[in-house]
């Protein structure tokens, strides 16, 4: 891409996500359910659910806070990225999106400025879900650089969010694509080891864990918690080929939804 | 016009929809840098299916047209950064206020931050939105948005300006406002403006040319003065105050024209001559001592046009079920 066009594509991307950041931050409406959300869970099941840590065979040495922080953590970042997937379909209602469209000399800027949005709404998010757990007691084996791998496979799960939902709202344009848009979210991650860990699931949905992509990346999350990288390679591989392929198919959205007008 | 001329150039311009229905059923169109075109026609007609087309917001399905010198399908991104466009519905984020929608138009149209604040304030006062430049856009009345929509439109000093059915829900008052600056950018800045509008009274004031859709077709283009000349001369109609004398004044009137269609308690004549004939007419009307209840001079407008071109009323048209397809 020529340089020309890159300016042109980075300027459409600040202008978007600009809109995107100042709507959220202005309008409790809108940043508050992104952050209580994944509050409410972690308290459901880091609190609820803590004996489980003391089934036979739960080996995880920083606590089950900090197991289901890992999950917390990565679900609000998925999800985020679903709810701006919304605001992208409550754009296309209201005659919005054709405003950036018209506007925009080069339009995968407006994907781009999507996407940036939206990972900054996910880093808030983060920031409270991160302070509330260590407030709570969430003990932590890694170092630094395990947690900032932690951070980074989440914020990589965060655009393959958004740009899954952005790639299905290009394609139905309405509000009405919610349910397709959250449904194979929740079944990726639930049929991942939310509770307990991968080895202590049994019958399918062991079977249907082991395959899951999501399980990788959330064994990974948890493994960057205990001080031990394991598997961080195939997890990063798995996020950034996610982020890829969504990409790819945000982007053929983009051309359906221009063919659309 | 040659190709890298800076109007618009459209040649068998076809939109066709699911099911074959065509929108748009291939138009023809030129017009010269720094006209006013008005694209007149009923609602369903093709106005807004071609103004997509010609702004790039949906592919022609075939035939071709260059806008502002650059090909609609091959140099999308060229055509964008040379057009403005105030489409038919003003949409706009209730959560930004009038100045922040500036600003973040003027960053998709990639300005720099000391270019967008100055064309921004300058837009705001051309438009007469400075005292509510910081006020939420829910809080605008219609008239408000339109103007808001305006300024966005124009905040690149695009050199053509695209303006579907712009007055549509206006009060008088703006709409009045609205034409003036149309008319300034054209004379004073030399803007192209292709305005879409179902009302007869808009493309009269403003454009200087017309054309009329029906059916996704151009059933007639030309000067609005010369589309009138076209169809016919004024006509004249009278009601005698006394029934009794309808005869006599049928004959009067046909000295200066032939029969007409008129109501049914009047007497209409087509004028041979111009408008001129009706001082004529009133003084044979004292001469002879008849007297009328009624006179009126009934000069050909745009929807007699529409009215000889498609064999209905532009008015009545406007009633009817739309051909495009309902989009979100």
């Amino acid at each position: 891409m020529r340089a020309g066009a890159l300016g042109a594509v980075l300027s459409v991307a600040g202008g978007v996500a600009w809109r995107t950041i100042h709507n959220v931050f202005t309008t409790p409406s809108l940043l508050l359910p992104g952050v209580l959300f994944p509050l409410l869970n972690f308290t459901a099941f880091a609190g609820g659910l803590s004996r489980l840590h003391d089934l036979p065979g739960f080996d995880f040495p920083p606590g089950y806070t900090a197991f289901q922080f890992v999950f917390i953590l990565l679900q609000s970042a998925v999800f985020g990225g679903v709810f701006t997937g919304f605001g992208i379909a409550r754009d296309f209602e209201t005659g919005f999106t054709r405003r950036l469209l018209l506007a925009a000399p080069h339009r995968s800027g407006i994907v781009l400025g999507y996407a940036i949005g939206a990972a900054v709404r996910w880093l808030f998010t983060a920031t409270v879900v991160t302070a509330v757990a260590f407030a709570v007691g969430m003990e932590v084996g890694g170092n630094g650089v395990d947690l900032f791998g932690l951070y980074a496979l989440a914020l990589l799960a965060n655009v393959a969010g958004i740009l899954w939902s952005t790639g299905v709202v290009m394609r139905l344009r309405t509000m009405q694509a919610g349910p397709i848009i959250q449904t194979p979210v929740f079944l990726a991650l639930f049929f991942a080891p939310v509770y307990v860990p991968l080895d202590l699931l049994q019958g399918w949905i062991h079977g249907v864990a082991s395959v899951n992509p999501v399980t990788h990346l959330l064994e990974t999350g948890r493994s960057f918690v205990a001080g031990d990288a394991a598997g961080a390679g195939l997890a990063f591989a798995i996020a950034i080929g996610l982020a890829a392929g969504f990409a790819l198919w945000a982007l053929r959205g983009l051309r359906k939804a221009e063919a659309a007008g | 016009m040659t190709a890298r001329e800076q109007g618009i150039v459209a040649e068998a311009l076809v939109r066709e929809y699911r099911g074959g229905i065509r929108a748009v059923d291939g138009i023809d169109l030129r017009v010269a840098e720094g006209e006013i075109y008005g694209f007149l026609g009923p609602n369903g007609a093709g106005k807004s299916t071609t103004v997509h087309m010609l702004t790039t917001l949906l592919p022609p399905s075939s035939g071709t047209a260059r806008v502002g010198g650059f090909d609609i399908v091959r140099e999308g991104p060229r055509v964008r950064a040379a057009i403005g466009a105030a489409l038919q519905e003003a949409a706009l984020d209730p959560l930004l206020t009038g100045r922040e929608h500036l600003r973040l138009q003027a960053a998709l149209h990639g300005l720099s931050r000391a270019d967008r604040r100055s064309r921004g304030e300058a837009l705001l006062e051309r438009v007469g939105l400075t005292l509510a430049a910081d006020r939420k856009v829910r809080t605008y009345s219609g008239g408000m948005k339109r103007r808001l929509d305006l300024a966005l439109a124009l905040v690149h000093a695009p050199r053509l300006l695209f303006l579907d059915e712009p007055t549509t829900g206006l009060d008088p008052q703006s709409r009045s406002a609205l034409w003036q600056e149309v008319g300034r950018l054209a004379k004073e800045e030399g803007v192209t403006v292709f305005l879409t509008t179902q009302y007869l009274e808009e493309a009269d004031v403003l454009a200087d040319r017309v054309g009329i859709i029906d059916h996704g077709r151009i059933v007639a283009e030309g000067t609005p003065s010369g589309l009138k000349a076209e169809i016919g001369r004024p006509s004249v109609e009278a009601v005698p105050a006394n029934p009794d004398e309808r005869h006599r004044l049928t004959q009067l009137l046909e000295r200066f024209g032939e029969p007409a269609q008129g109501s049914p308690n009047g007497v209409a004549v087509r004028l041979e001559t111009g408008t001129e004939s009706l001082v004529e007419i009133v003084r044979a009307l004292d001469a002879e001592g008849l007297d009328v209840s009624h006179l009126q001079l009934h000069a050909p407008s745009l929807d007699d046009v529409f009215l000889a071109k498609t064999g209905r009323s532009l008015e009545g048209a406007a009633e009817e079920p739309s051909a495009e397809p309902a989009r979100a």
